[in-house]
């Protein structure tokens, strides 16, 4: 386990430091992002059958707070609360901001309310991305001493619980656990924005023969739950399946990710 | 509901939906249901639009939005840029001032896309000339579809260049548009992509005005919007 620490290269992204300026995670001098090894994981969900490789990559510590998206806003008046056109932003965006540019609150809480679209600019400000469903999925199965603790029921009985009691106000990022990884929070924090929320995680099943099957997609074949056992996931990918790119929630955040 | 409920509640639908053949039709449908709250989407408004980009709507009887918010639902306000069929460099914003009817697909596709595609051409036809309206191509595949492939294919199908532009793009940009016009896609590990089979109606501001789902579907009510917008 020392070692696979150990292989948890530094890497921070070039802005990390300006953005975490105010309100930084509290992770002492650790860096922005933790290096996630290749490797294969099945989705709960996926048009295909079989498992999905996925490359290596770098994911952030911690959810991006409050703070660093305030450093965030200030830098990029388009994306302050009074000026994001609608089409980007539901209404709530940033609702429980003081004012366009001030927080309030705790600093270093995960940002919510935010939509798809802030989220993606955010990143992209910082030299980074989204995260894919496929890399948070793969990253979230880990907890603090297993890279894939996901057959373990006592683990998805733990995530489950996470998922579903989560306190309304969420407490400052760092508050949940820290997974093999280097990775805080993946659960039980806050939901969290992924590049390719709006991908198509479940096709029409051909064993019914429905007409609507070859109606709405290009390609059918269907492929149900691959781990009907794993309520956590279905949270998710059921939150995620009921997002559009302007949703807001204060229940959910994100974080973000860059190739290596 | 709070979210954590709602995804309960969802979380014990999704396998259900996953079973029968509802499920990507219902995720398609939730999506159009938010765009016609966010949306002027009763053609009967557009009569009143100010056309022209980062035009504002009424605004007003839309639940989600304060009173006073600049109500502009214009996709132009993206600002990626495209090449099209032609090898030439275009904003997203060049389309505005024109009604669009825009799809996303892949030319490789080898069954729907070329149907959506036909159900373009067939509006194009119904209108008969009568209204100044563009068709959009946007392809999901930027690897394969290439602006030469993208020519070839517009060629091929006969696509008046006058009418019916083609557009090739990042990855990043993609996935933009597919989100401010409610379409999902995923390609496959086989090269080939599932996605929506969705077509919008832009007005030439930049919003959506309608969205024609599903293939062969007939296309009476797009063309009342259009005609309305073109009124």
């Amino acid at each position: 386990m020392r070692r696979l620490v150990a292989l948890l290269l530094v890497l921070p992204l070039p802005l990390a430091a300006q953005a975490g300026g105010q309100g930084s995670p509290p992770s002492g001098g650790s860096a922005a992002m933790a290096v996630v090894p290749a490797g294969a994981y099945t989705p709960l969900y996926s048009p295909e059958a079989g498992q999905v490789r996925v490359a290596s990559f770098r994911m952030d510590r911690f959810p991006v707070t409050r703070g660093q998206f305030a450093a965030f806003v200030e830098a990029n008046p388009s994306w302050r609360r009074s000026a994001v056109p609608p089409v980007f932003a539901e209404g709530r965006y940033l609702a429980d901001w003081q004012d366009d540019t001030r927080p309030g609150g705790e600093p270093a809480a995960p940002v919510t309310e935010v939509s798809w679209f802030a989220a993606r600019a955010y990143c992209g400000w910082r030299g980074g991305r989204l995260p894919t469903v496929d890399e948070w999925e793969y990253a979230a199965r880990a907890d603090e001493t297993r890279l894939d603790a996901s057959a373990d029921p006592a683990y998805k009985a733990r995530i489950l619980a996470l998922s579903t009691r989560r306190p309304s106000t969420p407490p400052p990022v760092g508050s949940i656990f820290r997974s093999q990884h280097g990775i805080h929070d993946m659960h039980g924090l806050v939901w969290e924005w992924v590049q390719d929320f709006n991908t198509v995680t479940v096709t029409t099943d051909s064993r019914t023969g429905d007409s609507r099957d070859t109606q709405l997609y290009c390609a059918a074949g269907a492929e149900g739950a691959t781990d009907r056992e794993d309520y956590a996931a279905f949270l998710r990918y059921a939150f995620r399946s009921s997002l559009k790119g302007r949703s807001t929630s204060s229940a959910l955040g994100f974080r973000c990710a860059a190739d290596l | 509901m709070s979210f954590a409920r709602k995804a309960r509640y969802m979380a014990a639908a999704l396998p259900l939906l996953a079973l029968g053949c509802g499920a990507p039709a219902g995720q398609v449908d939730r999506a159009d249901d938010t765009l016609a709250t966010a949306q002027p989407a009763d053609h009967s408004h557009h009569g009143d639009h100010a056309h022209g980009n980062g035009a504002e709507h009424p605004g007003t009887g839309h639940p989600d939005l304060p009173v006073d918010a600049p109500s502009d639902f214009s996709i132009y306000h993206a600002v990626s840029v495209w090449t099209d069929q032609h090898g030439d460099r275009r904003p997203l914003d060049s389309l505005a001032g024109r009604i669009q009817v825009v799809g996303m697909v892949y030319t490789n596709c080898a069954y729907a896309c070329p149907r959506m595609i036909l159900d373009m051409k067939r509006i194009e036809a119904e209108l008969g000339g009568a209204q100044d309206v563009g068709f959009v191509i946007v392809s999901i595949d930027p690897e394969r579809d290439t602006p030469e492939r993208l020519a070839e294919y517009a060629r091929g199908a006969r696509l008046d260049a006058e009418r019916w532009t083609l557009l090739h793009g990042d990855d990043g940009d993609i996935l933009e548009l597919a989100a401010l016009l409610g379409v999902q896609y995923r390609r496959m590990a086989n090269g080939e992509f599932v996605h929506s089979n969705l077509l919008t109606v832009l007005d030439p501001s930049g919003q959506v005005a309608h969205r024609q789902m599903g293939l062969g579907a007939h296309p009476g009510r797009t063309l009342e919007v259009i005609r309305s917008l073109a009124g």
